[in-house]
């Protein structure tokens, strides 16, 4: 029986590399100096000129991770931090310069804002272009706004929260982040408030040898409710670029998040990002992600279930195909009694890419009543390709449920024989076995709403197994 | 510090999961004699010699447990089984105030075509501190069968360290059951490097923790042969303050065609301030395989134990019946029904 060809996600409108017309652009590199003329260029508050200091100094002394994927690619000293596009944050697409227009136009961002947004977002390389909400969301108190802004406007809220929730001593690329973050999307929603259409932000690095930065932060307060969409991508150069980026959820009792991610960043991308969610009493945050592009990612988002009946679900996919090496995965850590998590995690291997699934499933000792659920599937659709799953659980109390389930394996011949005895082609039958693996997963990815996911999910998937 | 037992892969150091911690001066310096050691069911068909064997391992528990085995071991044994039916011979290594140190090397070739089982018994006096870091290294021959049964009995003071290493050739069938109840610190690297077409390896193991006991197990299976198998089967239960590792490897490697590998682990908790780590790892570079683990831990489902106890029977009894209808399975392939009374009773005795 002939083999299952599933290509390549068709990257076209990803990889048109538009002219690095930049404004600024900061030496390559990390030192004192170099941080210090990023915080100058931002026109920082003292506050956050120390912190990226002693975020600059934390990262010095933190070693390499001694886990997961080589990253000896990367080299710090070939990487510009900072690169400020030729334009002024708009809140009107007329007013975005024609070339950084034309970008997000082609990759339906303006589009999905009319038809189904309640608010978008749009980074280019280090700097927030677009921002823009709906006025009636203004007048219910909620605030979405580029980083910067938010530091100016609502600097109260912005120190009580920055970084607090991911602390710069967590991890070398946290610390990296700390003392060169730029731009990123700050959402606040009011008590009581519930957003019946998602917000977006879209995250584009065009400059090459470049590496974004971006900081979310997003507070939803009690009883609120918030979709949130995440979008990533970039053309492909032949140099490293690096993406570390960093989401701060802060979702109080009562409260509901969803927040959805895809992520599609070209094949010279290390994207090492951290996300984490601090949930409290009653809470749910879920996690929708797909991870399709990048060189090399390690993200590992963390819910740390911190309020009596907190409740969180992660449901992920990945697609690593040549040259890739999608080190993802999940986190919970039940820090309060009656707290729940399920995982559903999903990756497909092709061509030479490598798979892993890392997690932690950590149940403290206070945490009484939780229960845990994690199912894990990888499918390989060749012999050169890679697929790892190593997963931690962590029980340190009694009263708990937990379990985990993992496979690992093909196609099965019984299941394509059976669907061609039903009248499908072969080539139908597999595309259908792919779709159904994928669909638990692509069901909860919002497509309705962004064109980029209808390109990855249907078009590529479905279309291309031959 | 020395750190031992290292998973074969990396994850974060922060889930403290990569390795174990131990002092130094937990591995003497210096070992005693050992003489109390038992041999029964001798054959002329299983050639036992007291000699040393090369030591060549592909993990092992670190460098110096194993170089301890090899320049300071106080019982050796090179077995050579070239019976056609199966023989059972059992080592009973009886640690007493005497013999309180065992550092032994074990090296079994089995033959072609040949069959035989061996039981490893270690047993201590209760209050005993007793030493053991033993190696068995396995090498089943084309055809061969081999049943394994390690009972781990020493006491609460005890340090157990155990490397098993282990090569499976072509149509091999290699079979490990464990119980593993004793020690302070009861710490084992199990490899297994199924190497031929159709072989097979199943492990099972039983645990039991209480006090502050450490129990940390890692199992590696590496899978080469075409149409190889693995099942690795792990049921433990721990009380009081005991905390337990595992670490279980499944290891599809490219040209596996066909092979399967499955890896299940259970813990019992028994009490709110026992801790279970696992961490249930497959790896793949074969497409054509079926992997598949799983991994579950908590309390004793209310509803049996009030079902057990509506019959009559006290909390602690019920307990004990649940912990050992879980253990049953694995202890149906322990044949000879002293030892297995002798589990039996240790199992009552630990969940008293």
């Amino acid at each position: 029986m002939a083999k299952t060809q599933v290509e390549e996600i068709n990257r076209n409108v990803y990889d048109i590399v538009d002219k690095d017309n930049y404004d600024f652009k900061i030496e390559k590199g990390i030192t004192k100096e170099i941080v210090e003329e990023i915080s100058k260029q931002k026109n920082d508050p003292e506050w956050m000129r120390e912190f990226r200091l002693k975020a600059l100094e934390v990262y010095n002394k933190l070693e390499m991770p001694t886990w997961g994927p080589d990253l000896s690619e990367l080299n710090m000293d070939e990487i510009a931090t900072y690169v400020r596009p030729k334009t002024k944050l708009n809140n009107s697409w007329d007013d975005v310069p024609e070339d950084i227009k034309n970008t997000f136009d082609r990759l339906g961002i303006p589009e999905a804002e009319k038809k189904s947004l309640a608010g978008v977002g749009a980074q280019y390389d280090s700097e927030v272009v677009y921002h823009s909400m709906k006025e009636d969301l203004k007048k219910q108190g909620v605030i979405y706004t580029d980083m910067e802004t938010a530091i100016r406007e609502y600097p109260d809220l912005v120190k009580q929260y920055f970084m607090k929730c991911v602390p710069v001593n967590d991890h070398k690329f946290v610390a990296l982040h700390g003392a060169v973050w730029s731009g990123g999307s700050f959402v606040y929603v009011p008590k009581n408030v519930k957003l019946d259409f998602p917000l977006q932000s879209y995250f584009r690095l065009n400059s090459p040898e470049s590496g974004q930065f971006e900081h979310t932060l997003i507070i939803v307060e009690e009883g609120a409710s918030l979709h949130f969409i995440e979008g990533c991508s970039a053309p492909k150069y032949s140099k490293i670029n690096l993406h570390a980026g960093c989401v701060e959820l802060i979702v109080k009792d009562n409260a509901y998040l969803r927040y959805s991610t895809i992520e599609n960043w070209s094949k010279n991308m290390m994207n090492l990002n951290t996300k984490k969610a601090m949930i409290g009493k009653n809470a749910q945050v879920d996690w929708v992600t797909g991870s399709f592009g990048s060189k090399i990612s390690m993200l590992y988002p963390l819910s740390q279930l911190n309020g009596e009946g907190a409740k969180t679900e992660y449901t992920g996919i990945s697609f690593a195909g040549e040259g890739q090496n999608l080190d993802t995965g999940f986190k919970a850590i039940h820090n309060a009694p009656n707290t729940s998590s399920v995982v559903n995690a999903k990756s497909i291997s092709k061509n030479g890419g490598k798979c892993t699934y890392r997690s932690l499933i950590k149940i403290s000792p206070k945490a009484k009543g939780s229960k845990s659920s994690v199912s894990c599937e990888s499918l390989m659709l060749d012999d050169i390709s890679v697929s790892d799953t190593i997963p931690v659980n962590d029980i340190q109390t009694d009263e708990v449920e937990f379990s985990h389930e993992a496979k690992i394996g093909k196609i099965s011949d019984k299941t394509i024989f059976y669907l061609m005895s039903r009248g499908l082609s072969e080539e139908d039958a597999k595309a259908m076995i792919v779709r159904g693996f994928a669909y638990p997963i692509s069901k909860e990815l919002p497509v309705e709403y962004a064109v980029e996911m209808n390109n990855l999910i249907n078009l590529e998937l479905e279309g291309t197994i031959g | 510090m020395l750190s031992i037992n290292e998973t074969p892969v990396r994850t974060s150091k922060s889930f403290n999961i990569n390795n174990i911690n131990i002092n130094e001066d937990e591995i003497p310096d210096k070992t005693y004699e050992f003489n109390n050691v038992e041999i029964i069911g001798e054959s002329s068909k299983i050639k036992i010699d007291k000699i040393q064997t090369p030591i060549d391992l592909k993990y092992g528990l670190g460098e110096e447990l194993t170089n301890q085995v090899k320049t300071k071991s106080n019982q050796n044994y090179q077995i050579i089984v070239d019976s056609k039916t199966n023989k059972e011979v059992t080592f009973n290594f009886n640690f007493d105030k005497e013999n309180a140190s065992l550092v032994e090397n074990i090296d079994i070739t089995a033959n072609e075509g040949t069959s035989a089982s061996f039981i490893f018994k270690y047993e201590s006096s209760k209050s005993l501190k007793a030493y053991h870091n033993g190696i068995i290294k396995l090498n089943a021959k084309e055809n061969s069968k081999i049943n394994i049964i390690i009972i781990n009995l020493l006491s609460d003071e005890s340090n157990n360290f155990l490397t098993i290493d282990n090569t499976i050739e072509k149509q091999a069938n290699v079979e490990y059951t464990i119980v593993d109840f004793g020690g302070k610190k009861t710490i084992t690297n199990y490899y297994s490097n199924v190497k031929g077409d159709l072989s097979e390896n199943n492990l099972n193991t039983i645990y039991l923790g209480k006090d502050n006991q450490v129990i940390d197990l890692n199992y590696i299976a590496e899978l080469y042969g075409k149409k190889s198998n693995v099942n690795i089967e792990v049921q433990g239960a721990l009380k009081d303050k005991a905390k337990k590792n595992f670490k279980g490897t499944i290891d599809f490697k490219t040209g596996a065609k066909k092979a399967k590998g499955e890896e299940n682990e259970n813990c019992m908790l028994l009490s709110d301030t026992a801790k279970s780590l696992a961490l249930p790892m497959l790896l793949c570079s074969e497409e054509d395989v079926e992997g598949a683990h799983s991994s579950s831990a908590g309390k004793i489902g209310e509803k049996e134990l009030f079902y057990i106890m509506s019959r009559g029977f006290e909390l602690k009894e019920a307990q004990k019946l649940m912990v050992r209808a879980n253990f049953n399975k694995i202890l149906e392939n322990i044949k000879n029904e002293d030892l297995k009374n002798l589990v039996l009773k240790n199992i009552d005795l630990i969940l008293n």
